[in-house]
């Protein structure tokens, strides 16, 4: 294993600690690669060092579970004395497909499938399985997926590109989002029934109206009015109603 | 809640608040997770749980793709299950759950002024990070994440101000309580719902997947 490579893996956890407007996860991304970068010709003190570590905390942004491909690889090329101008033009090349991939992968796939087997053992076991279990599988795919993206972006250097076309990715992009549709369905009947427990016929009808009013907003006019605020619309006019209704 | 709970929620809520963005970003700072713990925390942990099942709903809108405005519903559960600890589930829930959205909104607002600031971190150190600095660099990225941590911690301060201010002076009817639940369930059930089909959305596959899961769920529901 690369020296520095434990250190790096630790430091990903980190990456997106410094997010700003300028460089998003730039300074995150130096941070993660400086140990890989630190027995560069000349040491920590070296000229190569800091040009290595200049260009690292650069402008970048990815999907922060798959920011350890970039690292990987722009550790990589510095050390395989790719010249400067080649290795920004990989940063800044990575930016789209790993932000594309993570997010298709983990914010619209394996974190809601997860969310939704979460929810259906909350609703159904003993309190905190569904949290734990939730946490378990999450982190099962995410852990992996962070030392697998350091691992591969360290081996491939320059040609990192193929490590996005992995058969295991390409598979797990194919068949995450319905597994999360399916985890997803199958959770919200359970919830709805272990959050209404004790509502009568009525008050039943009238969740049901309130729910199916909000989806259609939801649908129409997410993202310039989302649920937090349809949310706390409704629950303005419940208390208000709730007030009058004497 | 004794002053060792309050403790303890105050030093949950600034981590889960960190997992968020910064560190280390394994989703305790999903409703789910933050509400159970909270709820077990302030000694109610079903309280807590059903809170955090109500504001993971409301957490599936999200995808917190890069420079997208999110709500931080992390400390928000905190408040939430604070809010709802020792009270019957049919008066505290509905309760709970504004507190929550409450925070999550202040939460959101937050974010946004961490952002800031961090931006104006980087432009004062720009030149230093421009040639390579290691100090710099860790500097820069460590105060970035405490800035985070004391942004997390404070919410979670204004969260349980909150909570304890509705458990003293928010006197509610029965009637009130129990609408207010039900708005909030029905929105939050339309939440997740929305959520899937936003997923499914253009993939016949996926749709047809999510509505095979509903058939099972209202399958289960029915037999059990």
């Amino acid at each position: 294993m690369k020296r520095g490579m434990l250190s790096a893996a630790l430091r990903l956890f980190t990456v997106q600690g410094s997010w700003n407007y300028d460089r998003m996860i730039g300074v995150g991304l130096g941070e993660t690669v400086a140990p890989l970068l630190r027995d560069l010709p000349g040491g920590r003190d070296g000229e190569r060092y800091r040009e290595a570590l200049a260009r690292a905390s650069g402008y970048f942004n990815a999907h922060p579970y798959l920011a350890g491909v970039a690292a990987g690889a722009l550790a990589r090329a510095e050390h395989d004395d790719v010249p400067g101008e080649r290795i920004e033009r990989l940063r800044l090349a990575l930016v789209g497909p790993l932000g594309s991939v993570g997010d298709r992968l983990v914010w619209a796939g394996t974190l809601p499938a997860a969310a939704g087997i979460g929810l259906a053992l909350a609703a159904t076991a003993p309190v905190g399985v569904g949290a734990a279990v939730f946490l378990a599988l999450h982190n099962a795919v995410h852990v992996v997926l962070r030392w697998w993206g350091l691992g591969s972006g360290w081996r491939h250097g320059m040609g990192v590109a193929r490590a996005l076309a992995a058969p295991g990715l390409v598979v797990a992009l194919r068949v995450v989002t319905p597994i999360a549709g399916f985890s997803l369905g199958v959770a919200l009947p359970l919830v709805a029934r272990s959050l209404t427990q004790g509502f009568d016929h009525s008050l039943l009808l009238g969740t049901a109206a309130v729910g199916l009013v909000a989806l259609v907003l939801q649908l129409r006019l997410a993202p310039t009015l989302g649920a937090l605020r349809i949310g706390l619309l409704a629950a303005g006019v419940a208390i208000l109603g709730g007030l009058l209704w004497r | 809640m004794t002053s060792t709970s309050v403790a303890l929620l105050l030093a949950w809520g600034m981590v889960v608040g960190l997992d968020l963005i910064s560190i280390p970003q394994i989703m305790i700072a999903r409703p789910l997770v933050a509400g159970t713990v909270a709820g077990a925390l302030a000694g109610d942990p079903l309280a807590g749980a059903l809170v955090g099942v109500l504001l993971e709903l409301f957490a599936l809108e999200i995808l917190p793709v890069g420079a997208a405005r999110y709500p931080d519903y992390g400390p928000a559960a905190v408040a939430g299950a604070a809010t709802a600890a020792g009270v019957p589930t049919i008066l505290g829930l509905g309760l709970a759950g504004l507190v929550g959205l409450v925070m999550a909104f202040t939460g959101e607002w937050s974010i946004l002024v961490l952002r800031r600031r961090n931006t104006a971190d980087v432009r004062r150190n720009a030149g230093r990070l421009d040639v390579g600095d290691p100090a710099a660099v860790r500097g820069v990225h460590a105060r970035c994440i405490a800035r985070d941590a004391l942004r997390a911690l404070l919410l979670t301060a204004v969260g349980l101000v909150l909570a304890a201010l509705v458990h003293r002076w928010a006197f509610l009817s029965v009637r009130t309580s129990v609408l207010l639940l039900a708005v909030l369930v029905g929105v939050a059930l339309s939440t997740g719902a929305a959520g899937a089909l936003r997923l499914a959305h253009g993939q016949r596959r996926a749709s047809l997947w999510f509505l095979a899961g509903l058939a099972v769920g209202i399958v289960l529901v029915v037999w059990r």
